[in-house]
């Protein structure tokens, strides 16, 4: 059988093998159903990762790679161009991505009617009727809500990269900062939202300028945690364009600290991923704080 | 979209629906004798939803962040939704005075906290309370709490509105009450139609506020201001 992205057709016909188990299961009381679907997922994802440790959210290994013009690329061949530059930006993106896509479209509509029953039964739970009139949609408009709120998993980097990478010889740092950004608290599903500043160095090449919000929409809308999110984009943007350096702020407030818990109301957590020369310089770092703080 | 699932969610709502009542009947969310069994009942019940809802949307349920969310998250929900434990008897019993004042009262800026009950997505903001004493005045943080009791439900803005206006009537009956909520949905600006800036304010004025245009006047230059 052809495997033309592998992981992603297992996923689908693991889904499939799920879901017909679960239809038979339905019968039976719900906690079996669950369970085996928890197992049979987390057997799924487990296999799917392959090598390297990298799982759903992009874990990675800590290992980040640092910038430097096309070290350790294989294949690719280093000459100028535009032709084997993009196959070079295909090639170190495509090479680089550990990370599988979890999930797709047809996934989202079949987990619709699990999601919209486990939504009933939270209302249940909380001592609401989910009969009354204002309640009657509440799990679905919930369930598609959530899945809304976690479509970065559904979507992969070089989707969204490919094209828009060129070549300019532009050494200056480009910034592009209060990009509105939000996010899932992964500890207590509540949402996070703040604003990402990100600026780089470009190395000869650069990058159509909505793609850093885009980058930024596909790892914050996830169960995430601050500081790795920050991460995510910046180990991104370095891998695809392997530029001399990358800095990304993130300012954020998180609902389960406002909401709930200790209840700050006026609370940010600020973090903040420097690699390459805005590690290195401090001036260059300097410059990058100063201007996306005017 | 909204409309394909639509068509979609009228097919198999009965068929969701036999899911729950079937899990119901199974012995999944029983309704227990004794309350304190009950309420973890219940707790666990919602841990398992949350399970459920996480590996549905293709998350690794046993990854070390993820491990205890089901229970932190619901306890998360219990908490955003205590207000429905809460009366309002229990809170303002000893904490209303006999003072001989009829000038307006304002407590504003109260922050609020509340669920979409639509989207179960929070939305935010704060509220502005103003009453005209009739003999009677009420501990200002009391006007917080009624606030919160009511916002720790599952919501519509203009419900809590009226709740809110509607308790404080009852427990003092002033010559007047008005509140005015302003808002940011999240379930507008996450989602949707993802306007970042939109607020919503809704007011309801009861008795002289309503009655008379230069009352609401003033209350409105006293809270509006920036």
């Amino acid at each position: 059988m052809l495997r033309l992205r592998g992981a992603h057709i297992s996923t689908r016909t693991h889904q499939r093998n799920r879901l017909n188990k679960c239809s038979a299961d339905r019968e039976k009381a719900g906690e079996v159903m669950e369970h085996s679907k928890q197992t049979q997922y987390g057997s799924a994802e487990k296999k799917d990762a392959g090598d390297g440790g990298s799982v759903l959210n992009g874990h990675f290994d800590g290992m980040v790679k640092r910038p430097a013009g096309g070290t350790g690329r294989s294949g690719a061949a280093q000459t100028p161009g535009a032709e084997s530059g993009s196959h070079r930006a295909t090639s170190s993106v495509m090479e680089s991505w550990k990370e599988e896509r979890t999930r797709s479209v047809e996934d989202n509509e079949m987990s619709l009617p699990s999601l919209a029953a486990a939504y009933t039964t939270i209302l249940r739970g909380l001592g609401e009727d989910p009969q009354r009139q204002g309640l009657l949609k509440t799990p679905w408009r919930a369930a598609t809500a959530m899945q809304f709120f976690t479509k970065g998993y559904q979507e992969k980097i070089i989707d969204v990269l490919n094209d828009a990478i060129f070549d300019e010889d532009h050494d200056e740092m480009v910034i592009v900062k209060d990009i509105d950004m939000f996010s899932m608290c992964e500890h207590h599903l509540v949402p996070i939202f703040g604003r990402v500043h990100i600026g780089y160095l470009p190395n000869k090449r650069v990058l159509g300028l909505s793609k850093l919000a885009r980058i930024v929409e596909i790892y914050s809308r996830r169960l995430q945690v601050q500081e790795r999110l920050t991460k995510q984009i910046a180990v991104a943007i370095t891998e695809a364009l392997q530029p001399t350096g990358v800095g990304v702020v993130i300012e954020a407030t998180h609902m389960c600290m406002v909401m709930r818990g200790v209840q700050k109301m006026n609370s940010k957590t600020v973090t903040s991923t420097m690699l390459g020369v805005f590690r290195e310089d401090p001036k260059t770092r300097d410059e990058f704080l100063t201007l996306i703080r005017s | 979209m909204e409309s394909h699932h639509a068509s979609e969610m009228n097919g198999v709502v009965t068929e969701y629906l036999k899911m729950c009542i079937e899990s119901k009947h199974n012995g999944l969310c029983r309704e227990e004798d004794s309350k304190d069994t009950a309420g973890s009942n219940k707790l666990s019940c919602i841990e398992r939803a949350y399970s459920t809802i996480l590996s549905e949307l293709g998350e690794d349920v046993d990854r070390e962040g993820l491990l205890r969310t089901p229970l932190r998250a619901a306890k998360a929900m219990q908490f955003l939704t205590k207000g429905y434990k809460e009366t309002t008897q229990d809170i303002l019993n000893d904490a209303i005075f006999d003072e001989n004042h009829e000038e307006m009262v304002i407590v504003k800026d109260i922050e609020l906290f509340s669920l979409c009950e639509h989207h179960l997505v929070p939305f935010f903001g704060k509220a502005h309370i103003a009453y005209l004493p009739n003999k009677k005045v009420v501990g200002l943080s009391k006007l917080a709490r009624i606030v919160e009791i009511y916002s720790r439900r599952l919501q519509v803005q203009e419900r809590l509105t009226k709740q809110i206006a509607s308790a404080i009537t009852e427990a003092l009956e002033p010559a007047g009450v008005a509140v005015v909520i302003e808002a940011v949905h999240m379930c507008m600006v996450m989602r949707g139609v993802q306007k970042m800036n939109a607020s919503t304010v809704t007011s309801v004025m009861l008795g002289r506020f309503d009655e008379d245009p230069k009352t609401r006047k003033d209350f409105l230059a006293l809270t509006m201001k920036k």
